[in-house]
């Protein structure tokens, strides 16, 4: 066997090992988005957005309060969040690249972003739940917004890193003060980097069910207060789906689904800012 | 053309006893230089000579570094630059700067313009109008963008961009135009645009041009400075520096020679 | 002149080989004189031969040269000295090139001089000859100057060339006296005039060639009066 037959099977060895490794990944994701799929579509009903969660041993029902609990708090997340991570996004790219301020800031939201999200949940229970002594959507709402700082102050640092410096110098040169420069320039050359950041941490905490556990709880009824425990779709699912009543395991089936379509819908909403801004 | 006779040039840039630092590394040592008005002056020299740092005294852009500062003396029209009550923003209204790359803003062609100008003078819509007309005209990209000024900077092509950046520099109506390396990026053709422009724009402001390209600071300047490890060594008429340079070392230089 | 290596070395072959061939050439131009000097002076034909043969080969040097000069400059873009080398070898190249066509014309003059059996009559007018030699080592010094890079050498070859100009008048006065004493000697003494005149413009040439050698050198013109001279 010469060389060039040498290096030509090594290579066909080699892609078939990878291509082996993505089956393998692709089998289970598929796997689960068809079980899903099919377990999901079935419960589809428009009773989903009319009813409340059913009580034990009732027919039907739907999630319209865990869907509106959910709604409620992930969105007062984002609203909570998004700004303050903007802002410390802005800091450290702009402010705080080389200053001992912005390098333990940048160290501590490292550790922030992978902390697991069930500490954050214990975290706000004991300093917020415990003191005012009850469950509640404010709560939930505050748990998730530490979740999205983070994410979001990650992603907005490093696409304001990404815009190159000599635009800035270029707005500079004009006879810019910096304030007009990050708000005209960066800011709107990170634009759609940033949005795209805001996606994901939505993404990611519209599933999150750990740190809802301590902090929203559940409620089986109608309820938009945020001084009490609000329904929500994670935690429905979590009771759901492991009591023996068969509508309820078909609601929780719903619930996922619903998820999981959203998640979806938010990755390629992204997805799009972000090839739209990549080519930019 | 003018004449290049020094004594009936008017300076418009002095530097004498030049100096500036990167925090310890001494970059530019003891400058002695005039650049003269409505001339194009040509900075040349290899990488790390000093010679964009040189331009980027002249706009103070190392204030936006730490640890980057610069002693002696910077004159533009009398005024010492370098002066630590020196409004930066007034002198950048003064002294217009183009890059290397390309760097269109992310806005429209209109609001390209109109940002600078907007930071230095309150203009009335008809007066802004007019004045990015007239920009663009200077920078010969008014007849290619005259129908889409409400369209993305950054979807025109890499030379028109280079162009709308002159313009944006020019439309600010600075005395001086700081070109750093701007054709670098380009393509033949953009490139003889852009020193086209340059030979047009020096009968209103006065240029000064870093450039890599020696044919280009032939073909465009007036005046030349040669520099080599953060020393001036030859400053003379581009002529004279192109046939019969003084110093060796700008001999081997522009010779493509190793010394 | 800088004796640095340039950092591509095709370049400084390219430079290299167009010096050598214009020392080449002028040693083909530099025969021709000698030859054409002593046909005339030894009547010999084979001499006459030779220098109309020698023609060919030297405007086939000047085309190569001057080729090779129009290559390097698209290719390279010189500037400073390597400019200056381009443009003054093109010029030299131009007078060497006169100066073989100067020495075909002696040449031709001899052999119609001897086609008349007349040349008996004016080998003694032995100032030409010498005329002829002076030519000669003029061109030489002008192109020893050239391979040495050494502008003292060619101002002194620019100084010489009024020399030939004083002794070519003279050679003239002394014809013309001759042809009113005797005109049976006016055919020959016109074709000596042409050869006279040949030689006088060799060292014309030899002069321009060392004009070349100082802009070469040092960057100034000097070959028109009004300016700075080297006289």
């Amino acid at each position: 066997m010469n060389l060039v037959q040498r290096r030509k099977l090594i290579n066909v060895i080699a892609l078939g090992y990878s291509l082996a490794a993505i089956a393998f990944g692709l089998v289970w994701l598929i796997w689960i988005l068809v079980m899903v799929f099919e377990k999901g579509v079935g419960a589809m009903t428009l009773n989903l957005f009319t009813e409340m969660t059913p009580p034990p041993g009732d027919v039907g029902g739907g999630l319209k309060n865990a869907i509106a609990g959910s709604a409620l708090m992930v969105s007062l997340a984002m609203l909570i969040g998004t700004p303050v991570a903007v802002l410390a996004g802005i800091y450290l790219a702009e402010y705080g690249r080389r200053t001992t301020l912005g390098k333990v800031t940048r160290f501590l939201n490292d550790i922030l972003l992978s902390a697991p999200s069930i500490v954050i949940g214990l975290f706000v229970y004991a300093i917020y739940v415990a003191r005012v002594g009850e469950f509640s959507g404010m709560a939930g709402a505050v748990a998730l917004a530490l979740l999205v700082l983070p994410v979001v102050i990650r992603t907005t640092e490093d696409m304001l890193v990404l815009v190159p410096n000599t635009l800035r110098e270029a707005a500079y040169a004009l006879g810019a003060p910096q304030w007009k420069v990050i708000v005209m320039i960066t800011l709107r050359a990170a634009k759609t980097g940033i949005v795209t950041g805001a996606l994901l941490a939505l993404a990611r905490i519209s599933g999150e069910t750990a740190p809802l556990l301590f902090t929203a709880l559940n409620n089986q009824f109608w309820s938009l207060d945020l001084g009490k425990p609000m329904s929500n779709l994670p935690m429905v699912i979590f009771q759901f789906a492991m009591s023996p009543y068969e509508n309820w395991q078909e609601l929780a089936w719903a619930g996922v689904f619903l998820i999981t379509l959203g998640v979806l819908l938010l990755n390629i909403v992204a997805r799009v800012l972000f090839r739209k801004s990549a080519t930019q | 053309m003018p004449s290049l006779n020094p004594a009936e040039l008017s300076p418009q840039i002095t530097m004498r006893a030049l100096n500036f630092y990167y925090g310890q590394t001494h970059a530019l040592k003891n400058i002695n230089l005039d650049v003269y008005r409505n001339t194009v002056t040509a900075f040349i020299g290899p990488s790390g000579c000093g010679k964009s740092t040189l331009l980027r005294t002249i706009n103070r852009m190392y204030d936006l570094y730490p640890g980057q500062r610069a002693d002696g003396d910077l004159l533009i029209d009398g005024v010492n630059v370098l002066a630590d009550d020196v409004d930066t923003i007034e002198l950048r209204a003064k002294v217009g700067m183009v890059f290397q790359k390309p760097t269109p803003f992310p806005m429209t062609i209109y609001e390209n313009i109109a940002f600078g100008v907007r930071m230095h003078e309150k203009l009335s819509r008809i007066e802004m109008d007019d004045r990015v007309e007239w920009a663009l005209t200077k920078a010969a990209l008014w007849d290619e963008v005259k129908d889409k000024l409400n369209r993305q900077g950054t979807s025109l092509s890499g030379g028109q961009q280079q162009r709308l950046c002159i313009a944006r520099g020019v439309a600010v109506k600075p005395r001086v135009l700081l070109l750093d390396e701007p054709t670098s990026a380009l393509d033949p053709i953009s490139t003889m645009r852009i020193e086209e422009l340059v030979n047009e724009l020096k009968k209103e402001f006065t240029i000064v041009i870093v450039t890599h390209n020696m044919q280009q600071a032939a073909r465009v300047s007036d005046f030349t400075a040669y520099m080599y490890l953060g020393e001036l060594v030859e400053f003379g008429k581009t002529d004279d520096i192109f046939i019969k340079p003084q110093d060796k070392r700008t001999e081997d230089y522009i010779t493509g020679r190793m010394g | 002149m800088n004796d640095n290596a340039h950092v591509s070395r095709q370049f400084d072959e390219d430079l290299e080989g167009l010096r050598t061939r214009v020392l080449q050439m002028g040693g083909l131009v530099e025969a021709q004189v000698l030859q054409a000097a002593n046909a005339y002076l030894e009547a010999d034909m084979a001499l006459v031969t030779a220098v109309i043969e020698t023609d060919g080969k030297v405007n086939e040097y000047e085309i190569e040269i001057d080729d090779a000069c129009i290559h390097v400059i698209a290719k390279r873009q010189p500037a400073a000295s390597d400019l200056r080398l381009i443009m003054s070898v093109s010029k030299i190249v131009t007078n060497l090139e006169r100066a073989g066509d100067e020495a075909k014309k002696i040449a031709k003059g001899v052999r119609r001089i001897n086609d008349r059996g007349q040349m008996a009559m004016v080998s003694n007018a032995a100032n030409v000859g010498h005329l002829a030699k002076e030519a000669m080592v003029m061109l030489r010094r002008a192109l020893d100057s050239f391979a040495r890079v050494d502008a003292e050498e060619a101002l002194a070859v620019i100084r010489d060339d009024a020399e030939i100009d004083r002794e070519f008048k003279a050679i003239m006065r002394q014809l013309v006296t001759y042809m009113m004493e005797d005109p049976r000697t006016i055919t020959c003494s016109l074709d000596v005039i042409t050869i006279a005149r040949a030689i006088e413009r060799i060292g014309d040439h030899a002069k321009n060639i060392a004009e070349q050698v100082v802009y070469l050198v040092e960057g100034r013109d000097i070959r028109h009066p009004g300016k700075e001279r080297g006289e």
